[in-house]
């Protein structure tokens, strides 16, 4: 008894999808720009935009890891460490996005200096997790253990807030090399997000095509930004990639929402696949980053004059 | 027998009905375990009941007020001639087989014993099969047809089959039916979801 032949699945919805997703997802973004009113002098904007950076990417971790660590059934007490930090690295960096002359006040920057503590830590906690399971350092464990880089954006959250203090200290090297070493960190940022993406769509087999998209605008991005570093040419190519980048952390929301509903049970499923589906909060971590380098470019610009 | 208590004693499969965790296929299957039960199609009225009386030792149902049906479904499978794609070497085909075995143990007993296998006490009944496991029976009765082999691949594997298809027995070892289409998340040792079976540990009642 041969089963019918089924047809090929149409591959048109996914297109269809993917242009809605991105067309909504570029409004929200040029709506979330028009509302983007920074204050004062351009040290100052870039300290704001620092700080909602850090925020986005809080954000993005306090709901990734609550998800996933409540998954691991906080097995570990340790595991509720992370999200914590996270709601205490958003309250600070909101802070800084709002008021970033106060960014130097003590408590914001012990709060963040914490947080950023908090992910190296993490880091260390997840290469124990993922080396104590049997194989050790395998492709099975690298998949599907503890993922080895997440904790790091909280580290980077944290070096954004300080990095925002220190743009409004009077010391001398805020015109000289610390745009440049924000710029490369941001560069930094991004191949370590989309290390970590591609590696887990690289695990869903990039079965939608859209998956591509966040292994090949970010590191175009990232090497744009890491450019303009060097030289103030490359400022005009970095500015339009990052703003696709956001554009990006915004789609990936919606990305995901689809592919949970392309899951076995679809939506209905929610209590599975809001755990086994594309996780809902981790491409914002996109939007944090590429807020906080077009924050700083016009830095790069000023220094070069 | 040693008393069982199943640790799921709160965990009815059939309360994932409704829930996410079935869809209409796991239903539909499902409801058809359970109200369409078959009639006796292929085997003998008295093979079928030796049959019965064979499944109640293999996996004895004491405590159930309506046992899960075994043989019907064993008929079932021999009238549609459901065989698993293959035969072994040393036994007839399927049909063949089960017509032999079983006439082969009710003329055993009758041998042994001078009445019906379900005439004889449980523990008569279990020496017997045991006999039957271990091939010390007469070849008379039994022509080509191994009987351990048909104890083993045929009887035993179909009673326990039969028996673990349905939602009672999932129930009685917390198995969670098809993982269609909610499957499992949590899938480490000793991980569980929300929506699994809870073992419950009464150990102060057994002291």
């Amino acid at each position: 008894m041969l089963a019918p032949r089924q047809p090929e699945p149409s591959q048109r919805p996914l297109i269809a999808v993917a242009a809605a997703t991105l067309a909504t997802a570029a409004g929200v973004g040029w709506l979330l720009q028009r509302a983007w009113k920074p204050k004062g002098d351009t040290n100052h904007r870039a300290a704001e935009a620092l700080g909602a950076g850090a925020a986005i990417l809080c954000v993005s971790v306090a709901l990734d890891s609550a998800i996933e660590h409540y998954r691991g059934g906080f097995k570990d007490r340790a595991m509720f460490v992370g999200p914590t930090m996270a709601l205490l690295g958003l309250g600070a960096a909101t802070y800084i996005a709002f008021r970033p002359e106060r960014a130097n006040d003590r408590a914001p920057k012990i709060a963040l200096l914490t947080v950023g503590a908090t992910g190296l830590i993490g880091l260390g906690f997840h290469a124990y997790n993922i080396l104590k399971r049997p194989g050790e350092l395998d492709a099975l464990n690298l998949f599907y253990g503890a993922p080895a880089g997440a904790p790091a954006a909280l580290t980077l959250a944290g070096l954004y807030g300080v990095i925002a203090g220190e743009m409004l200290s009077s010391r001398a090297y805020v015109r000289t090399r610390l745009p440049k070493h924000a710029a490369g960190l941001i560069a930094f940022s991004l191949l370590g997000t989309v290390a970590e993406a591609g590696f887990l769509h690289f695990r869903g087999a990039f079965q939608d095509p859209a998956m591509y998209a966040p292994v090949t605008i970010p590191p175009l991005a990232a090497v744009a930004v890491g450019g303009a570093a060097l030289t103030a040419r490359a400022i005009p190519i970095a500015e339009p990639l990052l703003k696709a980048t956001a554009v990006l952390g915004i789609a990936g929301p919606i990305f995901h929402a689809y592919g949970i509903h392309r899951n076995m049970g679809g939506w209905r499923n929610w209590s599975q696949m809001i755990l086994q589906g594309p996780p809902l909060p981790a491409p914002p971590a996109f939007l944090g980053i590429a807020a906080a380098g077009l924050g700083i470019l016009p830095l790069l610009n000023q220094e070069a004059k | 027998m040693s008393d069982f208590h199943s640790p799921y004693l709160t965990y009815d499969v059939l309360d994932k009905w409704d829930s996410p965790s079935w869809n209409e296929q796991t239903r539909g299957v499902v409801r058809q375990r359970l109200e369409q039960v078959p009639p006796r199609r292929f085997l003998s009225a008295d093979q079928w009941s030796l049959l019965e009386a064979i499944a109640s030792r293999l996996v004895p149902q004491p405590d159930r007020e309506e046992p899960v049906p075994i043989a019907p479904w064993i008929d079932d499978m021999l009238h549609h001639n459901h065989t698993p794609g293959y035969r072994y070497a040393d036994m007839p085909p399927m049909r063949e087989a089960w017509r032999q075995g079983l006439n082969a143990i009710a003329a055993e007993t009758r041998n042994r014993h001078g009445k019906a296998f379900e005439e004889l006490s449980p523990d008569d009944q279990d020496e017997l099969l045991s006999d039957v496991q271990n091939n010390r029976v007469e070849s008379r009765y039994w022509g080509d047809l191994p009987a351990g082999g048909f104890f083993l691949h045929h009887l035993l594997k179909q009673v326990v089959g039969v028996y673990y298809s349905h939602p009672d027995a999932w129930s009685e070892i917390g198995y969670g039916g098809p993982a269609s289409p909610r499957g499992y998340a949590r899938l480490g040792p000793d991980e569980r979801d929300p929506w699994e079976a809870e073992e419950l540990h009464f150990e102060a009642a057994d002291a």
